[in-house]
């Protein structure tokens, strides 16, 4: 997810570098500028769509419509991944998958329980499909599920109503091989890295590897699990045999493992400039503003989210 | 002190039904509040701003609610004369978020701690000092759902090194005239009560250290009341004088009687 601001904040400030990388990625831009959530999936690789998400904070006009979200059709079924942010957001995904096949939904996968990813299920809960999740999300969503609600009520108001997470009926301890029919989707349930529960899929028949939020691509990733795990978790996802990934922000697919570059360095430079700053003695009141200061202007809505990753950072690494 | 969660309960529920609200910081409603609480708190003792004498820093708009630094500067004047220090999070289920008492004069001069705050509120620190005057300092805080939000973060990690402190000494150990601040915190979830499991409809219970200790050499340096408002791993900032070579000691004791203790030896070299 996308850690949300403030009410009174609905627009923060977009660093100068925006609009800059906004022309360069064409696509970004006029999503940036229409605030409007995607209705049309973009096919990726063969069977394989994804409705993009926008790089913003949730409100009423966007639906939540945050994550990427999208959907792989096999010979006999499909899988949806990540049922969006909002019971609207899913019921429009929903809409782009009967535009396309006909086949059933027989798995609905949560990549993880943040709420631009989840709370759209409720728009799936009568077509049967098998809700298949990482092993510790049942606790997440009980540590968190009422927060969430109340959350996405106070950004969205009324446009909130309906929406939320469906129960797990399957539960992913370490692996598990999803069979679409002719076409595998091989699920990973990672040890604490961007939460304490992400799940990742590889679709080996085209090569493509589902990241969910263990990749951040153009907006500023945000840590709500382990940093040293998500480095390490990313560093074996990169290991991958993959051709392109779809990242859990940012636009539907990237080369992989290229597309990992950024929050590579970025979360590095997280790392090792909240390792210094807790050995200099800088305080976690001071961190925020003096850590990687130069990865905040490099990310879209970094100014308003870095110094949390920085807070959260400080929190893990000084109990290193 | 005794009668604290009696009488603050009772100024808890309109709190709760504001949370989610955007008042400004100086409606007659929050004046009100602050009244209401000094009353609690104090009773009838006079409580006079503080002035510059006080340094309160607080971030105005707080990047993680259930994680807010709180910096406390005493001016040098001061510094010697405040006995106690209490932290009042004025829109907090509990208010009174913590008193820090000085087992030797100037233990206060800076002192820090990280807490929760539940809603957008004003911030105020009370100085006691010893001749029994009350000065206060306050600040508005943008932050909200900080009692009742869900830890993020590794628990399984966290629950397994409850209990272990951490010292922290950015200018060395003290030394002849010298006083250095020193900060101490402990692992634990200090858990707010306030968090609902959704599977049971019950409350996760609460654990949070309700008081914290600090000696060296033998002789008191602070005295922490604590609450759960203050924030996961409590960690609080303050000022040591006296020879190096001495042992600082912490006990901590949680809301269950569990102790966790933890000693260092300050060597000279700084």
């Amino acid at each position: 997810m996308a850690w949300r601001s403030e009410p009174d904040r609905l627009t923060p400030a977009r660093p100068a570098a925006t609009s800059r990388r906004g022309v360069l990625l064409g696509l970004g831009a006029v999503l940036l500028a229409a605030a409007a959530p995607a209705t049309r999936p973009i096919e990726v690789a063969p069977g394989l769509f994804v409705l993009p998400g926008l790089d913003e904070d949730a409100s009423a006009a966007n639906l939540d419509a945050l994550a990427n979200t999208g959907f792989v059709i096999g010979r006999d079924a499909v899988a949806v991944i990540d049922p969006g942010g909002s019971l609207a957001h899913g019921r429009l995904l929903r809409q782009a998958i009967e535009a396309v096949t006909p086949l059933p939904i027989r798995h609905l996968v949560l990549t993880h329980v943040h709420p631009d990813h989840a709370m759209g299920a409720a728009a799936f809960a009568d077509c049967g499909a098998e809700v298949v999740t990482h092993s510790r999300l049942p606790a997440a969503l009980a540590q968190r599920g009422e927060f969430y609600r109340r959350m996405l009520e106070r950004e969205m108001g009324e446009a909130a109503a309906g929406s939320a997470v469906l129960a797990p009926t399957r539960l992913v301890q370490d692996r598990l091989d999803l069979d679409l029919g002719g076409r595998v989707l091989a699920l990973q349930a990672h040890p604490p890295a961007h939460t304490d529960h992400d799940l990742s899929l590889l679709d080996g028949t085209t090569g493509t590897l589902w990241t969910g939020d263990l990749l951040f691509v153009r907006r500023i990733p945000s840590l709500d699990g382990s940093l040293s795990g998500w480095m390490l978790e990313l560093e074996a996802l990169r290991a991958k045999e993959a051709l392109r990934a779809v990242p859990g922000h940012g636009p539907p697919a990237v080369p992989w493992p290229a597309g990992a570059a950024d929050l590579t360095r970025y979360l590095l430079a997280l790392r090792d400039g909240t390792r210094a700053a807790i050995a200099a003695g800088i305080g976690i009141a001071e961190a925020p503003a003096r850590v990687a200061p130069e990865e905040a202007a490099r990310w879209r809505l970094g100014e308003a989210y870095h110094g949390r990753n920085v807070t959260a950072a400080y929190r893990e690494l000084e109990w290193e | 002190m005794r009668r604290r969660p009696l009488l603050l309960a009772a100024l808890a529920a309109p709190a709760i039904a504001r949370a989610q609200g955007i008042e400004p910081a100086d409606t007659p409603r929050r004046a009100e509040r602050w009244r209401d609480l000094k009353q609690a708190i104090f009773g009838d003792r006079p409580v006079e701003p503080a002035g510059a004498a006080l340094d309160l820093s607080v971030p105005p708009r707080a990047l993680d609610a259930a994680l807010v630094p709180v910096g406390l500067a005493l001016s040098a004047d001061l510094a010697p004369r405040v006995t106690a220090i209490h932290l009042v999070i004025d829109e907090n289920p509990l208010p009174l978020a913590a008193t820090v008492r000085a087992g030797q004069p100037g233990a206060l001069r800076a002192l820090t701690t990280r807490v929760r705050v539940d809603a957008y509120t004003n911030l105020h620190v009370v100085a006691e000092t010893d001749d029994a005057r009350l000065l206060e300092a306050a600040r508005f805080v943008k932050a909200a759902g900080g009692c009742s939000a869900p830890m993020g973060g590794d628990l399984e990690a966290a629950r397994q090194r409850m209990g272990r402190m951490r010292l922290t000494l950015p200018e060395g150990s003290p030394g002849p005239d010298r006083a250095v601040p020193v900060q101490v915190a402990i692992s634990h979830p200090n858990t707010s009560g306030l968090q609902m499991d959704q599977l049971t409809r019950l409350s996760i219970p609460a654990e949070f250290i309700r008081s914290l200790r600090v000696t060296y050499a033998g002789a008191p340096v602070l005295e922490v009341a604590s609450d759960i408002s203050i924030a996961e791993n409590p960690t609080f900032g303050f000022t040591l004088a006296g020879r190096p070579g001495g042992e600082l000691r912490v006990l901590a004791i949680d809301n269950r009687d569990r102790r966790f203790e933890g000693h260092w030896t300050l060597n000279g070299a700084g």
